[in-house]
């Protein structure tokens, strides 16, 4: 099993996550975080640890979709080791239900995510 | 992931054929708090083979201590096991946990409840002054299938209060119970069944576990932490983060 990250991280982006995980296996993208399934170790530590409930183990249903998602999104995204700041506005999407359809983007995160200058 | 330092092995301690405690080597740089695990393992045909293991050893103390289980064919303890004083293991840079004190409120007992070798972070958190301030009593509860395996019994039982830093205080607050589900006739209590029959105060004189006032840690199977959660939740027991303190908090033993 794996733990995976649900469209509830879309916009919030919080990041406790990636600072307890003993293993490194979250990824970026511009707007979410992903787990790599083959590199989480299924320790746990990460759930109750997001602040938008976003994390669940795979082993919950109806996670198959998000498991494809992290999957997928694991191989294109930036590996993330260390917490950074969280977006301004994490809180007022915090809840928000219809994530991933109105504001997934595939884009990865962090420097490689910036805006070109 | 997070970077991986090499440790000496100093000294084997095999309990029986299932169970060992090994320590190594502690970097002066290596950070960690009391009841945290790490990922722990050696080189196998090149690659970094780890594994989570809960650190028995108190934060303060210059070498890690490690306490696990002997898993036959099992990918590291197969190899693990066979360890001797000198061999280089690799240490993972990034100790983490939920079995955290301040993950849990404010308490008068706390309870400390394992089977098997989920005792492991529990070893190192009765060796920290902190807990005794905390808390009124501080309750190991130890869950096994057979005697054998009631590792570290003398030390709870007794060891612990030669401790320079927290000896005095662990006489006066810590209390161990033991229990062997197996081995025993008739056969002894699970964890479970000793917490919900209300049988693990009674056997210490302690008041009935209750939500407003006693704080619980676990550490062990699934099949107990799934019981323990349900059980606790009804009870009105939260469960604590580093997000939200609360009224318990758990964690798996890892298996190798």
């Amino acid at each position: 099993m794996t733990y995976v990250v649900t469209e509830a991280c879309i916009r919030c982006k919080y990041m406790d996550c990636v600072g307890v995980c003993p293993v490194d296996c979250f990824y970026e993208g511009e707007n979410m975080l992903v787990i790599h399934p083959d590199e989480c170790i299924d320790c746990g530590v990460c759930e109750p640890e997001c602040p938008a409930d976003a994390i669940r183990a795979d082993t919950v249903p109806e996670m198959s979709r998000w498991l494809t998602l992290n999957a997928d999104m694991a191989r294109l995204w930036t590996n993330i080791s260390q917490s950074k700041d969280p977006p301004p506005d994490a809180d007022d999407w915090k809840g928000i239900d219809g994530k991933y359809d109105n504001f997934f983007t595939p884009s990865p995160g962090g420097a490689a995510g910036m805006p070109e200058v | 992931m997070a970077g991986l330092r090499e440790e000496t092995v100093t000294s084997i301690h095999h309990w029986n054929d299932r169970l060992f405690t090994f320590r190594t080597t502690r970097d002066s740089g290596f950070r960690f708090e009391s009841g945290q695990f790490v990922m722990l393992g050696l080189e196998v045909q090149g690659r970094p083979l780890l594994r989570a293991y809960s650190i028995a050893s108190p934060s303060y103390q210059d070498e890690l201590e490690f306490f696990s289980i002997k898993v036959e064919n099992g990918p590291l303890t197969s190899i693990l096991k066979d360890i001797a004083p000198g061999d280089r293991l690799l240490v993972g840079q990034k100790p983490t946990g939920t079995l955290l004190l301040d993950n849990l409120l404010p308490g008068r007992n706390l309870y400390l409840l394992a089977t098997g070798t989920g005792l492991a972070p529990f070893v190192a958190l009765v060796q920290e002054p902190e807990v005794y301030e905390r808390f009124d009593r501080v309750v190991v509860a130890h869950g096994c299938r057979f005697r054998s395996e009631l590792a570290y019994a003398e030390f709870f039982g007794g060891k612990v209060h030669g401790n320079e830093l927290v000896g005095e205080q662990a006489r006066d607050k810590l209390l161990y119970h033991a229990s062997v589900t197996r081995e025993s006739e008739p056969a002894g209590p699970r964890l479970t069944e000793l917490l919900t029959s209300g049988r693990l105060e009674a056997d210490l004189g302690l008041a009935t576990i209750d939500p407003e006032h006693d704080r619980l840690m676990l550490c062990g199977n699934m099949a107990m932490l799934d019981d323990m959660r349900t059980i606790l939740s009804a009870r009105g027991f939260s469960e604590g983060s580093q997000a939200e303190a609360g009224g318990f908090v758990y964690e798996k033993a890892f298996v190798g």
